[in-house]
């Protein structure tokens, strides 16, 4: 991985950014410094898109199917306790 | 439900009110479950976990404190039930390894995955890498991003300190996208 040095920072300062980033936990200049590196990194923004993409799609994940058994059984030890 | 709301459902609760026991069910037996499946990996320790969790909440609802959401001290508990059961089996502890290795596994400064599956398809290829993370990796998502309990509360669930949550959470993801890209073609030249 060939690091650079784009917008005054590093892609491994970035790499360590992205959560905190994508979790809206930094401060305005923090951020900002990440949006101008990602713009000038094609590294970093295409690592950003698939790191962001993997975390939207694990939260809007369905619940699993198939649990109205469990729901029946669960009424019915509680309601016999 | 507001936490005022949650308040009043868990006084009646405590209060023997049967009415206010099926509407805890209602509202949070889909998220204890959803939890205790994906973190146990099995059906029938699921369904343990589920009736545990709500047998030892209807036990210690007098304990309950608004500082933290309904669902995170019912998450809190199922996670300690599940524990209690995981702990049977073996863990391998994951190796410390470096931020830049973690995230060179999970495809940082290689091409673009290949973008041609629907969304039930990401979904279910989502579910099986979730299940190939190690179970500390493993919950610190599902409380977080997939049961969207808050920063706090996620660090208080885990006993941590919300910085060591955040670096937990943080690597967890990453290995979450290595877990995806060993799932999927990738085009070497990437498509930035
Ligand atoms: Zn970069």
């Amino acid at each position: 991985m060939e690091e650079r040095e784009v917008a005054g920072l590093r892609c491994s300062a970035v790499l360590e950014l992205l959560s905190d980033y994508l979790d809206g936990e930094l401060a305005p200049e923090a951020r900002a410094g990440v949006e101008a590196h990602v713009a000038g990194c094609n590294v970093c923004e295409r690592f950003g898109a698939r790191f962001a993409a993997a975390v939207q799609t694990l939260r809007k994940l369905p619940a699993p199917a198939g649990q109205e058994g469990a729901a029946d059984r669960l009424k019915a030890r509680l309601g016999s306790r | 439900m507001s936490r005022e709301e949650e308040q009043r459902l868990i006084a009646r609760v405590v209060a023997g009110e049967p009415a206010a026991t099926r509407e805890l069910l209602e509202s949070y037996q889909g998220a204890v479950y959803a939890f205790a499946l994906r973190l146990a990996g099995d059906a029938a320790l699921a369904e343990d976990i589920q009736q545990e969790t709500f047998l030892s909440a209807l036990r210690g609802a007098s304990s309950f404190r608004a500082e933290g959401s309904l669902k995170g001290w019912l998450l809190t508990i199922a996670r300690r039930e599940a524990l209690a059961q995981l702990r049977r089996r073996h863990d391998t502890p994951t190796e410390p390894e470096s931020l830049e290795s973690l995230g060179v596994s999970a495809g940082w400064g290689a091409g673009s995955p290949e973008d041609t599956m629907d969304e039930r398809e990401q979904q279910q290829q989502m579910e099986r890498a979730l299940g190939l993370l190690s179970p500390p990796d493993r919950e610190v998502l599902l409380l977080r991003d997939i049961e969207g309990l808050s920063g706090e509360e996620t660090a208080a669930a885990l006993g941590l300190p919300l910085a060591a949550m955040k670096s937990r959470l943080h690597r967890a993801r990453l290995r979450l996208v290595a877990a995806l890209r060993g799932d999927t073609t990738e085009d070497p030249h990437g498509r930035a």
